[in-house]
């Protein structure tokens, strides 16, 4: 897979991403607010690969992913999608974009228009997207339920029929009614019990293999990215701070925040635990970033540098870029 | 080893009645915590581990809710029966809990230090200051920083993972015997929890209370817990010491709870899982609840319910597997083949 | 906190041009012609045409509009088309009276309806709950007119307990405030419970009965505080149908206040008399809100945040 990459074109190509947020004033004198969710951030995204971003909450990760798709405006930076801008396009192109490029999200049932059969949600899905003729809908339904792992009797049935993970089922069978080639997983299944996770998980791994897809999966859980992923992004308030294959990241951590973030997974077998790194303190308000590094605050090891200058991201090992003034010597 | 015990749990049932039926939250709960241990109630969501935590200290929204049969004994007093008056003695001061959403637990419009300090008054009869001293104590104990400051403070200005410390130290203030965490980290960013935990185990060592832990993650339960319940279906499935638990595990529910967890140091190309869904509350079938959905069940996981059984001194089970029964179904099958 | 009220201050000037603008144009509408009315039946047409000239109603409508509001801005709401008396003074003379009508209105809005919220929420379904929320559905469904004159009946006329109308002492003020304040009450007892209810139900509320607090501690120090919050802005609003109200109660127990005052001067075409009422009345108004929403701030700061 990786070396297959390197001579791949990008499917989707993401450069010095931005998403500010400028809070309301209360009065005309304040000084502006501005909420930086996203800071300038570019990676690339593969054909048939799955690629994770995983971070805590306020890091921007689920920004990122609606920030693609311009669900939010972003306010800086570029997307291109098979060379064409996604920020220039008008809203008419981009609708067209927009079935090539799937979410699906955490709450399903939040996305499930509540008053409208499975059938309906799917028909609607194609009929926008001008995927078939009317008259070869029918097959192609069928044929998703079985996909998803469905009976096809549920066509007929309302969201609120179904548990969790027939939901998540059905919203993944949503996304893929209109042949998309990329589906963004945003905190896809956070919400779900374990043994239904897995399920799904299985299910995506599955569909993917059988469709050539491509994930951006966004996610907090380091051990669902761990099983999901080709390659792992992770994001500290509103910016890339190591990005790198699967294996590389979880065996050779180079960040200090991506090495305290795996020690504090809780394992079930803990003859394989490391030492756990504890970080000080909460993470920072993307509305005030600390200047220089931003996790200089809760670094154990920051220095002066640090504090002043902004690491750049820098390709550390082949495929493993890190955002971090000493990596080589934390590494070693 | 019995003298140890603070704690103990016995059939307990609590049951909600609506117009829907009635719904087997709690279906039969035994389970003993002795000093200093901490005991892990683990499940699914709908597996009755929330409810049973809640009830004990009869904290379940009722109606509709009711504990229709079984003991809570608190070093032999049973909770359960006991007069409101009395009730509200122990809560908070010999058993006290903390909750799964630090965000809306505390009272949105009382200083921290008030709602830490209130249960000092209540409990300890301290003055106005001693109780506002001791708070203040509590939250520097509790690991944030300029205590004196934070304490003044209204919860929407602390950080989630703040307020979770808050809770903890309102809960620890009068030096429990038995703290019911029911989630304290899920709603927290792992590095957060990672912090909690830390806490919560620090505390323990100097406090020695034991700490009955709710929850879903089973990484959290390797971490902190001596002993694990599993719960499914309103019962306990399984109970071992947690090294066994995760090395051998005995029930097929649990057993498939495990192995459908993403393995964060291999790589694996499919998860295990568990077929079909828990089934309802308000109908559990009259087998073994977890009978459809075990790959091992034969005629008579369906036909009649297993109880919680011992397997060894320290586990106990609720299979057919591991009884005699099995045995015998197994030659009858074999025989009328 | 302060530019919060500064710039609701700043809202006033708007919201002074708005009412003088609609009142004026109500008052040119309806039938009736004021100098007809003030020359007297039977009055010459020389004397009504002079009278009007006299009054400057026969400039164009946009030129009486402006001249109101340039003399508004310098403190002068004009003059009494029937007694020549400056409209500010009359007001002021008025204003006093029903203020003191409206804070005692409120004062049982306020009391009276928390108490029987209070006494509904705590056992929801029980027969003191049903009981109360039935009070309080008559007390919304009752028009305050007729409540007035059973009132008078009852305690003025058969028990003669209290005076029937007027102004003079405490006992006046019973009757009226009561009349006027039921049905704000009854709206209240109805928001304090549901909002009561609601609150109960929250997270922080089983934190304080897992803390071992009583439960008298639990409602009325951690529920009590966080239902008033909603509460506060419905009380806000009584205020707005309170001035309306004391039109009516004004009438029915014979009190000369800023209500009666402006019927009676609508009834009179006293134009002048109308807008100066109707315009200090809506500023009474904007200010009570502005002293409402502070309120709902300091009790819920966290909305300052966003």
């Amino acid at each position: 897979m990786n070396s297959l990459m390197i001579d791949k074109k990008p499917l989707l190509k993401v450069t010095e991403l931005k998403q500010h947020f400028t809070l309301k004033r209360e009065v005309v004198f304040q000084a502006k607010q501005v909420v930086k969710a996203v800071d300038g951030i570019s990676f690339e995204l593969f054909p048939g690969e799955t690629l994770s971003i995983v971070g805590e909450s306020g890091c921007g990760k689920s920004t990122t992913g609606r920030s693609i798709l311009r669900l939010d405006e972003p306010t800086g930076g570029d997307v291109l999608f098979k060379d064409e801008s996604l920020t220039k396009m008008s809203k008419k192109e981009l609708r067209r974009v927009r079935g090539d490029i799937q979410v699906i999200f955490q709450d399903p049932y939040a996305s499930l228009n509540p008053r409208r059969t499975i059938r309906q949600m799917l028909d609607e899905a194609m009929a926008i997207q001008k995927v078939l003729p009317p008259n070869e809908r029918e097959a192609r339904m069928l044929e998703l339920m079985k996909h998803v792992g469905l009976r096809p009797e549920y066509l007929e049935r309302y969201p609120h029929e179904f548990s969790g993970g027939q939901r998540q089922r059905i919203g993944i069978a949503r996304a893929l009614a209109v042949n998309p080639e990329i589906i963004i997983c945003d905190e896809a299944v956070s919400a779900l019990d374990v043994s239904i996770r897995a399920q799904i998980l299985n299910l995506l791994k599955k569909l993917q293999k059988d469709l050539n897809l491509t994930f951006l999966f966004i996610s907090h859980d380091l051990s669902v990215v761990r099983h999901i992923s080709d390659r792992v992004m992770v994001m500290y308030l509103g910016k890339i701070v190591e990005i790198a294959d699967k294996s590389s990241l979880f065996n050779n951590p180079l960040h200090p925040y991506t090495k305290a973030l795996l020690s504090a997974i809780p394992v079930t077998d803990q003859t394989k635990r490391e030492d756990r790194i504890i970080l000080k303190g909460d993470v920072p308000s993307p509305l005030n970033p600390p200047v220089g590094c931003r996790f200089n605050t809760r670094c154990p090891f920051a220095t002066d540098l640090c504090r002043k200058e902004e690491p750049k991201l820098r390709e550390l090992e082949s495929n493993h870029s890190v955002a971090c003034h000493y990596a080589e010597e934390l590494s070693s | 080893m019995s003298n140890d015990v603070v704690l103990e749990v016995k059939n307990l049932k609590t049951h909600f009645i609506s117009s829907k039926g009635i719904a087997k939250a709690v279906d039969g709960v035994d389970f003993v915590l002795r000093k200093g241990e901490t005991l892990g109630i683990v499940g699914e969501s709908g597996c009755g581990k929330s409810m049973t935590s809640l009830s004990i200290l009869r904290l379940i929204p009722s109606p509709p809710g009711k504990i229709v049969d079984g003991e809570v004994l608190l070093n032999g007093k049973n909770l359960v029966t006991m007069p409101n008056a009395e009730l509200r003695k122990i809560r908070g001061n010999r058993i006290s809990m903390i909750f799964q959403e630090p965000m809306t637990s505390l009272n949105p419009v009382i200083p921290v230090g008030e709602q830490i300090a209130e249960a000092l008054r209540l409990h300890q009869g301290l003055s106005k200051k001693a109780a506002w001293a001791k708070s203040v104590e509590m939250i520097g104990l509790v690991g944030i920083p300029s205590p004196e400051k934070r304490a003044k403070q209204e919860p929407f200005q602390l950080s989630g993972g703040m307020r979770q410390r808050v809770m903890i130290a309102m809960a620890l203030a009068c030096t429990p015997e038995v703290l019911i965490a029911d989630e304290p980290t899920t709603a927290l960013d792992v590095t957060i929890q990672a912090q909690i935990l830390e806490i919560m185990k620090d505390l323990q060592r100097k406090i020695g209370m034991g700490i009955i832990f709710i929850t879903h993650d089973l990484g959290v339960v390797a971490e902190m817990c001596d002993q694990v319940a599993v719960m499914y279906a309103g019962q306990i499935v399984e109970h071992q010491n947690t090294a066994e638990l995760f090395k051998n595990p005995l029930h097929p529910y649990t057993q498939g709870l495990i192995g459908s967890l993403p393995k964060l140091y291999e790589d694996q190309d499919e998860l295990q899982i568990i077929e079909g869904t828990v089934p309802s509350p308000y109908d559990y079938p009259e087998g073994c609840r977890f009978a459809e959905r075990c790959p091992f069940a034969r005629s008579i996981c369906s036909e009649k319910q297993p109880d919680l059984i011992q397997y060894d001194e320290e586990s106990k089970v609720r299979c057919w597997k591991y009884t005699n029964e099995w045995q015998v179904s197994l030659t009858k099958e074999l025989v009328t083949t | 906190m302060i530019f919060f009220i500064l710039k609701r201050l700043m809202q006033i000037v708007p919201v002074i041009l708005g009412v003088t603008l609609v009142v004026f144009l109500i008052m040119q509408m309806v039938p009736g012609d004021s100098a007809v009315i003030l020359a007297g039946e039977g009055a010459s047409k020389e004397t009504v045409e002079e009278l009007r000239e006299d009054l400057g109603l026969n400039k164009p409508l946009h030129e009486q509009y402006f001249s109101y509001i340039g003399n508004i801005f310098q403190g002068d709401l004009g003059h009494s088309l029937k007694n020549n008396q400056p409209v500010l003074e009359e007001i002021m003379i008025r204003l006093p009276i029903t203020m003191e009508l409206a804070f005692f209105s409120i004062l049982i809005t306020v009391v009276l309806g928390l108490i029987a919220g209070i006494i509904s929420a705590v056992k929801p379904y029980s027969f003191s709950d049903i009981g109360v929320m039935l009070v309080a559905l008559l007390g919304i469904s009752l028009p305050s007119f007729w409540l007035g004159l059973l009132l008078m009946y009852i305690f003025s006329i058969k028990l003669q307990w209290l005076p029937v109308a007027g102004w003079d002492s405490m006992a006046h003020i019973v009757l009226p405030a009561i009349t006027l304040g039921a049905g704000g009450a009854a709206i209240v007892a109805r928001m304090t419970r549901s909002s009561m209810l609601e609150v109960v139900g929250q997270d922080y509320i089983r934190t304080a009965r897992a803390k071992g607090l009583k439960e008298h501690v639990i409602i009325y120090k951690h529920a009590l505080r966080n239902a008033l919050i909603p509460v506060i802005t419905v009380v806000g609003l009584q205020f707005g149908g309170l001035l309306g109200g004391t039109v009516l109660v004004e009438s029915v127990f014979a009190i000369n206040g800023l209500g009666r005052m402006i019927v009676d001067s609508i009834r009179t075409r006293d134009i002048p008399m109308v807008q100066g009422g109707v315009l200090v009345a809506s500023l009474v108004f904007v200010f009570v809100n502005l002293l409402v929403d502070t309120l709902y701030r300091v009790f819920n700061k966290r909305i300052d945040l966003n």
